[in-house]
């Protein structure tokens, strides 16, 4: 399951700030580790934090089905196809240093996906737009990453609607790619234009709840941040910077 | 950015999000994953298509649960600024210059995207384009020119159909809501 899980884990009471830099932290030292051991070390981590916001069971599902079909093509592309020397494991001769190399970059994937969806299901929407407003974030931003998330069933449903519609008027789905590329005007425009259509009206609501006046607004709950979470939030920075520094140091060693 | 500006973004990622769910139905084997931030870039600028690309990214992230992929959103940026340039320079005014166009944009996409996809993740991302990698790479191409030649045969195609359709979007937009748009006008 991808969403918030309501729950009183010390991750669901952080700041959002906190939960969202231990996740970022976890997407940048990623890309930092080159070696397995490392990188496997970093997923361990991210299923700590997962456990450590009672959502480890969840998380670990979703995030093994989402990097499976990766596993499944590092394997063919890497272990199948990668370079000599060779191991045989059972009927199969797979790439040594091929097999290396899949472990660090699908152990990669799977700690960025298992800590973003930790973070996802720790992390209330509405906190952290009160978060971003308690810290002067401008409304336009807020507004962006919180309502577009609700347009989006209404435009899915529409594209359902206009599919159907045009179906019923004897569009043919199937037949030659070019035949299939000839349906993508019937069926994208309209909800496109029909969008357009639409955006003065929305423009004259925002205007209407005073978005333009560009005034600071007050949060009415804003989340309690501390010393602790903020000198947390510091160090990580810290130790994504020392991560940087040592790959770039071992590279021109 | 004003608020017509900040609702088209909006309008931008959307399309961006469910353009998607059209092109799965008719079994396409592209993405179309960057109609909303050349729509938004020919009509408004490349400020709100940056916004609109990068919004989309993270979205479309939160979205699906697959994370890994946010780095690509620097690919979302050389969109956003090279449509603004073609809208400007009026190629979304005839249909052939805006495929032209999108050729340009599918080289410059793939140019962005290939070094991420092979030294972030060693060629492996979208299901469609690794097993074009994988196909080459098992006919005997090296790893690198594999990945590079799967980037620009998906992106060349997808960026060309992407600009083709903003052309039509564009052109089947009724004057009074065209004159709206003074980016647009010139």
């Amino acid at each position: 399951m991808i969403g918030y899980v309501t729950g009183r884990s010390p991750l669901h009471r952080a700041h959002p700030y906190t939960t969202l830099a231990l996740a970022g932290a976890v997407l940048l030292a990623a890309f930092a580790m080159t070696e397995p051991r490392t990188v496997w070390l970093l997923v361990l981590a991210a299923a700590a934090l997962a456990a450590v916001g009672g959502v480890l069971r969840s998380s670990v599902r979703t995030a093994l089905l989402l990097s499976l079909p990766i596993w499944a093509l590092l394997f063919v592309l890497y272990a199948l196809l990668g370079a000599d020397p060779r191991v045989a494991f059972g009927p199969l001769s797979l790439s040594s240093p091929g097999i290396a190399r899949a472990l660090v970059l699908g152990g990669r994937v799977t700690a960025i996906v298992l800590s973003f969806l930790t973070a996802l299901a720790t992390t209330s929407p509405h906190r952290l737009v009160e978060a971003m407003t308690a810290r002067g974030v401008p409304f336009g931003r807020t507004f962006l990453l919180a309502s577009t998330l609700t347009i989006l069933p209404r435009m899915r449903e529409r594209a359902a609607q206009i599919l159907e519609a045009q179906q019923c008027r004897g569009l043919r789905l199937g037949g030659s790619v070019l035949a299939r590329l000839r349906a993508l005007g019937p069926l994208a425009l309209p909800l496109i234009l029909g969008a357009l259509a639409e955006v003065d009206e929305q423009v004259l609501a925002l205007d209407v709840r005073g978005a333009a006046a560009g005034a600071r607004r007050t949060a009415v709950d804003p989340p309690p941040d501390s010393q602790i979470q903020r000198a947390l939030r510091w160090s990580l920075l810290l130790l994504v910077t020392a991560a940087y520094a040592w790959k770039f140091w071992s590279m021109r060693g | 950015m004003t608020l017509r500006d900040l609702v088209l973004v909006r309008l931008g990622v959307a399309i961006n999000l469910v353009i998607g769910q059209i092109v799965v139905a008719l079994l396409l084997p592209i993405y179309l994953d960057s109609v909303g931030t050349i729509l938004v870039a020919a009509l408004v600028g490349p400020r709100a298509a940056i916004t609109a690309g990068l919004v989309s990214q993270v979205l479309s992230a939160v979205i699906s649960g697959n994370f890994s992929w946010l780095p690509f959103a620097v690919v979302q940026i050389v969109i956003a600024l090279y449509a603004s340039v073609v809208a400007r320079l009026g190629a979304f005014r005839r249909l052939w210059t805006a495929v032209a166009a999108g050729i340009g944009l599918g080289l410059v996409a793939a140019s962005c995207s290939a070094p991420i996809s092979y030294f972030l993740f060693g060629g492996v991302t979208a299901g469609g384009v690794t097993v074009v990698t994988t196909v080459l790479r098992a006919l005997g191409a090296p790893l690198g020119v594999a990945v590079a030649s799967a980037s620009y045969a998906t992106d060349l195609l997808d960026k060309a159909i992407a600009c083709g359709l903003v052309c039509v979007i564009l052109r089947g937009l009724p004057r009074t809501l065209a004159a709206r748009f003074p980016v647009l006008a010139r």
